[in-house]
């Protein structure tokens, strides 16, 4: 008994070292395993409200980036609004009640506005907090934008926050495919430079060029069809291989991101639940 | 008593300073220094070592909590302060009695540059080592650790060549 004391007296700090080290390491495991926790994360409210303070300082720094791009926004969907209406004008039935107008049903999306409180490019995980959560409808595995593009996918949610799985984050996959060819395949991050990111899957037949842009392929029911994700910046493929390895320049300026939209898909509880039901009989 | 105030002020500035300026600043896009590591580095040198655990540990997870990666500054930050003093040993012969603040004074310019190098080499190994969890990435982790680590050493000997002691 003396010699065991004698030897956790000798050894205290060596023990106490193991300790600490093991405590970090088995947050590290648990985090990465299960949905890293809302509770402890930056969207706790104190860590977060606290970054939503300093945050209040930097945006005013980026209010005249966020200004060009909003008012280009706007000039664009005025544009819009006119030649639409020109349309209709031009269809218009003469006896009001024999057409009605119906939006088709896989097109209701609706956007939730949010702004970015907190976010890195330099990891390689990284991740995106928003000032809304719940409360303003959010819910996890929803799909955010910003005004040039794709951004990433909804996490973890809590009651005024969120947080985002960005595309710079080597866990996330996102669907795209060409404008022109409607080739698709997933994009991932190369965990280096926080413009380019890498498309793989695309086989030797297909055809493209520099330049060419990429759009999300609406086949997974986060994204609608058609939202910018990148263009293609530089390509190769050896004589052995059977896929291109293509560098995708990213749309969205992760660095400058300080206003984005989250994606609301309202049927999305019903095609999910209609996709599981298939799979399981 | 002083010196405790001391330590306890430059705690607090340290994890302001890193989590609300620092963690920003990305020179070429993925290069973070990391400088919170110069409260564990400037422990006066006979503190009792599992204090010193005790405080890095408290320091990694304040640090962890501000930027979503729960545990890898803890483990990190509690490896550098088990090898402080081995390190300390290894280029330092400093008396029993004494009890030194680690700085370009105390310990002599060559010694503490090679103390604060091997320091930060050693926590951003870990801490970018463990973020990947994988040696998958070997070469391109260790371009960024050292990238890093260039930055963070030039950051803490610039602080300490302006303080006066």
């Amino acid at each position: 008994m003396r010699n065991l004391f004698n030897f956790l007296i000798q050894y205290s700090v060596l023990i106490l070292f193991l300790i600490l080290e093991l405590i970090s390491i088995g947050l590290i495991v648990k985090n990465q395993e299960y949905q890293k926790s809302v509770f402890l994360s930056s969207s706790n409210s104190t860590v977060a409200s606290m970054y939503e303070m300093s945050n209040s300082v930097v945006e005013f720094f980026k209010l005249k980036a966020s200004n060009e791009t909003l008012s280009e926004e706007n000039t664009a969907l005025k544009n819009e609004i006119i030649q639409l209406r020109n349309r209709l004008e031009t269809i218009k039935p003469i006896s009001k009640d024999s057409i009605r107008f119906r939006i088709p049903p896989e097109m209701e999306y609706k956007f939730i506005s949010a702004k970015v409180i907190n976010s890195s490019t330099n990891k390689l995980q990284n991740y995106i907090t928003l000032n809304k959560g719940i409360r303003d409808g959010i819910k996890v595995d929803m799909g955010v934008v910003s005004d040039l593009g794709v951004v990433g996918i909804v996490k973890t949610v809590s009651d005024k926050f969120a947080v985002v799985i960005p595309i710079l984050n080597d866990k996330i996959r996102i669907n795209c495919k060409f404008t022109k060819s409607n080739y698709s395949g997933p994009l991932q991050w190369t965990g280096f430079n926080y413009q380019f990111a890498s498309l793989n899957d695309i086989a030797r037949h297909v055809k493209f060029a520099l330049g060419d842009s990429l759009v999300t392929s609406g086949f997974t029911n986060t994204f609608p069809e058609g939202i910018p994700v990148g263009t293609i910046d530089n390509f190769n493929i050896k004589e052995s291989d059977p896929y291109y390895s293509i560098r995708v320049k990213l749309a969205v300026d992760f660095r400058t991101l300080s206003h984005v939209k989250v994606i609301d898909y309202k049927n999305y509880r019903e095609q999910r639940y209609l996709e599981q039901v298939a799979t399981e009989k | 008593m002083l010196t405790v105030i001391q330590n306890i002020i430059l705690f607090i500035v340290l994890i302001l300073a890193q989590v609300l300026v620092l963690n920003n600043i990305q020179f070429l896009g993925f290069i973070n220094p990391y400088i919170y590591i110069l409260f564990i580095i400037s422990l006066p040198v006979s503190l009792p070592r599992w204090f010193t655990l005790i405080l890095a540990f408290a320091m990694g997870i304040l640090i962890d909590v501000f930027s979503n990666t729960l545990g890898m500054h803890a483990a990190a930050a509690v490896l550098i302060a088990y090898a402080r003093s081995f390190i300390i040993k290894l280029f330092t012969s400093i008396d029993e009695g004494n009890n030194p603040t680690p700085s370009f004074h105390t310990f002599g310019v060559g010694a503490y540059i090679k103390y604060i190098f091997v320091m930060v080499f050693l926590h951003h190994a870990t801490l970018f080592y463990l973020e990947v969890f994988s040696f998958a990435h070997f070469w391109l982790i260790l371009f960024k650790t050292l990238l890093s680590s260039t930055i963070t050493i030039l950051i803490i000997l610039g602080l300490k060549s302006m303080s006066r002691r």
